[in-house]
């Protein structure tokens, strides 16, 4: 923030002026990894194309490959001509090439590490760089401590020491448990400080999830109902239609509540539920995310109320396909859940009685992402009862994904004679009422961890919240019975439906 | 698509609403509307930048095309589509003849989209006072282009003169890119401000915004030097024991030299009409550094202090000897 201040050609009100940030390397390890290649290498290029990069910008890939610049430079192109979300065009492109260079090596090999140490330092003379780096870790997080310990060594790591920032980007697995998280969050912090590392959960990089602050606190409308008085329940839902693809070794011991739960839900719960924060800055949002967190209980019963399952062979979209046990390199008789779904429960004055359903699947009929608020039902109704029947309760869902944008759900009289009244849907859809496209995620993310804006980045503290929630569910999984089955293609095991069921209700369906 | 020939405005309405409809678009969000002030030999090009822009602004665009004042009859053409050669969203072009021309805003009020804002584009010369045209007078935002003009840096003082906020030009958007890379820059550099230089054609209204947006930023004065262009070519800037310059002299790519570090190429392109309109829709409130960039350009004050909304002023363009282009028609 200071830098604007200092720059008197930037000037707030003009908002024509794109937030560019300073010379910097990007230096992204695992450089030939799916994500680098199918979202990274895409967004930089994108923010190139958008004139979002600094004019001192390079890209380093770190990977063990026999390459030289110009061979990391050709895949390097082929992944963004396929990936980029906007026009590819040449002389972007070539800009870029000019600054792009790779180091081959591998992660216990000091020489490697020394000569990238030495390339950050001349890349200031070649590039103008300023000695500024982010690194990017798209590496498992079995080389953690490896890559981590090279940079240490080297003193890559350290701002003072390199009289520049260096930054670090992890992404998810944070860790598989509460031990392995505050064991990774030390390993990481250690190394940089803790204001230095930015961890990527590309839920929160997307438009609506940002939009869903824009719609609680810009508005008068919905703040004064978003309580226990008015809502009755939340439903959180992600949902995906493919299955685990060739994951099979990341996910048999991970399983959909550590994918997908302990991450992208609770941080959806916790953007749904959190008070206003005093402002917008990363700290006071992360300290209004925190106390969602930590007030998130699990409920007592957890036979009841935290349901697993496993997902079958089936037919999904025209196509038969195989039961997850059928899978490439799962185990025969894995107990590894494709769909979880629990009931948290908030324990604050404002959402005391209001649970919090989340589930989240492989292989369900479509994929959608959606947080759905089911307001209470009016407590009396001046009609017939038979004129209400179709009268369902109000809802108000966001769309996270696809068709970003918000549905409101109400009863509204049917054209006639008679008194009816049943349920019509206000959509506001994103695509249409703006504007510009929306960026990727990942493109937004990686902005900002250039600018050094860590507003969007769940911190250490609110991992470890989330592994403290998730943590005794795995547990009780652990010690029961196999996840339930559900046919591919089915919303999930009839175990989801009957949690629901108990409470006396249904899932929406998305 | 429907064509109507000399038709009325309700039965223009009752299209539009038909091919709604028809579209099933009825309760498609719409941003904004863009009234496109056009002459009839630019009709082509500006619906090509207006179908641009609309595709990244969901908008109604009302484009008007003002013929013949002479001719005895007013008459009103129209061309309404939706989803169809004009991009995703709603357009209507309107031909208007005759005396109906000097009262396009009766066709148009009733034609604008409910509680959205109001853009009004003049694609071609700009008008002398805004006031004249009725079209400007119920547009929230007003863009300008004083590049179209005869005589651009004349147009750019009388942009000054009849400045109210909300005002914008097409001049100002051009330099978009350049003041990007002059800020970027800027985010290194420390120390006094020792001498500015702007070159590029001298006629080039973004030169002379671009040179004044500097003056109004840095409070130092800025040079400016001719070159055969094209537009802008190049800033010097020598800030503290620095000299920074960037040139580009293709209409292309920019250099950016500094001393003591190598030199960088960036692509700098001059932009296609779509993207400085779609650029333009992005902010609908009044735009603070333009007015800034203005006064310093022009040697004027207090522009953002002027009221916001005018008043018509009735203008015969038949009868006046120095009739407003806005309303001068082919």
């Amino acid at each position: 923030m200071s830098r604007l201040s200092q720059n008197p050609l930037r000037d707030p009100r003009d908002r024509r002026l794109p937030r560019v940030p300073e010379p910097c390397a990007l230096v992204v390890f695992g450089v030939t990894g799916d994500l680098a290649r199918k979202k990274l290498i895409p967004a930089v290029y994108d923010l190139a194309n958008r004139g979002l990069l600094p004019p001192g910008f390079v890209l380093m890939g770190f990977a063990r490959r026999d390459w030289g610049d110009g061979d990391f430079e050709q895949v390097a192109r082929e992944a963004a001509k396929q990936g980029a979300r906007t026009e590819f065009r040449d002389e972007v492109w070539q800009r870029l090439a000019e600054a792009t260079k790779f180091i081959p090596g591998s992660f216990d090999d000091d020489q490697a590490f020394d000569q990238l140490a030495q390339s950050l330092k001349d890349l200031d003379a070649s590039h103008g760089t300023g000695g500024n780096a982010a690194f990017y870790l798209s590496i498992p997080p079995s080389a953690f401590p490896t890559v981590l310990k090279q940079m240490e060594r080297t003193g890559m790591a350290n701002n003072v020491e390199t009289n520049s920032w260096r930054r670090v980007v992890v992404e998810k697995p944070f860790g598989h448990d509460l031990a392995s998280a505050i064991e990774l969050n030390k390993l990481v912090d250690d190394v940089f400080t803790a204001q230095d590392v930015f961890r990527i959960d590309h839920y929160l990089g997307k438009e609506t999830v940002q939009n869903l602050l824009a719609l609680r606190f810009a508005n008068e409308l919905f703040e004064p109902i978003w309580n226990s008085h008015h809502i009755d329940s939340v439903q959180i839902t992600m949902a995906e239609d493919v299955g685990i693809g060739s994951r099979a070794g990341f996910y048999e011991g991970t399983g959909a509540a550590r994918d997908v739960l302990q991450n992208h839900l609770l941080q959806l719960l916790a953007l749904t539920a959190m008070d206003e924060p005093v402002n917008f800055d990363a700290a006071e949002l992360r300290t209004e995310k925190r106390k969602v967190l930590g007030a998130t209980q699990l409920p007592k019963d957890l036979a009841r109320y935290a349901v697993r399952g496993q997902y079958d062979q089936g037919w999904l979209a025209g196509e038969r396909v195989k039961g997850y046990l059928a899978e490439e390199g799962v185990a025969p008789k894995s107990r590894t859940e494709t769909f979880a779904a629990v009931r948290l429960d908030v324990d604050t004055r404002r959402w005391a009685g209001v649970p919090f359903y989340l589930r989240t699947g492989k292989r369900l009929p479509r994929r959608v992402t959606e947080i759905g608020i089911i307001f209470r039902k009016p407590p009396f109704l001046p009609f017939a009862h038979s004129d209400t029947e179709e009268l369902g309760a109000n809802q108000l869902v966001v769309r996270v994904q696809p068709d970003e944008g918000l549905t409101l759900r109400f009863g509204s009289k049917v054209p006639g004679t008679t008194m009816e009244v049943r349920d019509v849907a206000m959509d506001f859809l994103y695509g249409e009422a703006f504007t510009e496209n929306s960026p990727e995620a990942y493109e937004r993310l990686l902005l900002d961890v250039l600018l050094g804006d860590a507003s969007l980045f769940p911190q250490n503290e609110e991992v470890e919240q989330s592994w403290r929630i998730i943590d005794p569910i795995e547990e009780f999984w652990a010690s029961g019975r196999r996840p339930e089955l559900y046919r591919a293609g089915e919303w999930g095991p009839r175990g989801a439906d009957e949690m629901l069921a108990r409470d006396g209700r249904t899932w929406r369906r998305p | 698509m429907t064509a109507l020939w000399d038709t009325s405005g309700s039965a223009v309405i009752k299209a539009l609403a038909a091919e709604r409809r028809q579209a099933g678009s009825v309760s498609s969000g719409l941003a904004l509307t863009l009234v496109a002030v056009v002459d009839e030999r630019l009709v082509t090009e500006a619906e090509q930048a207006a179908t641009h822009a609309a595709a990244q602004h969901p908008c109604r665009l009302l484009v008007v095309v003002r013929r013949r004042p002479d001719s005895p009859e007013p008459r009103l053409d129209a061309e309404v589509s939706v989803g169809g050669r004009l991009g995703p969203g709603e357009a209507i072009v309107m031909r208007m003849y005759g005396r109906l021309a000097l009262h396009a805003e009766s066709v148009v009020l009733p034609l604008l989209a409910p509680d959205a804002p109001v853009v009004t584009w003049w694609f071609g010369d700009p008008p002398h006072l805004i006031a004249h045209d009725p079209l400007g007078v119920i547009a929230g935002r007003r863009i300008t282009d004083t590049m179209a003009g005869a005589d651009p840096i004349a147009s750019l003082g009388r942009r000054a003169d009849d400045y109210a906020p909300g005002d914008t030009d097409l001049a100002w958007t051009r330099t978009t890119l350049w003041r990007g890379l002059c800020a970027s820059a800027f985010d290194s550099l420390h120390g006094p401000v020792h001498t500015l230089t702007v070159s590029g054609e001298p006629n080039n209204p973004s030169r002379a915004l671009l040179a004044g947006w500097l003056k109004s930023r840095l409070g130092v004065n800025v040079a400016l030097e001719d070159t055969r262009g094209p537009g802008v070519t190049g800033v010097e800037m020598q800030v503290g024991a620095d000299t920074v310059t960037i040139t580009r002299s293709d209409g292309r790519t920019a250099t950016l030299s500094r001393t003591g570090h190598p030199d960088r190429a960036m692509p700098l392109p001059r932009r296609e009409l779509g993207d400085l309109l779609a650029e333009e829709l992005r902010r609908l409130d009044a735009d603070e550094t333009f007015a800034e960039a203005l006064e310093a350009t022009t040697g004027t004050s207090g522009l953002s202090l002027r009221p916001p909304n005018r008043a018509h002023i009735w203008q015969d363009p038949a009868l006046d000897a120095d009739p407003d282009p806005a309303l001068t028609t082919t």
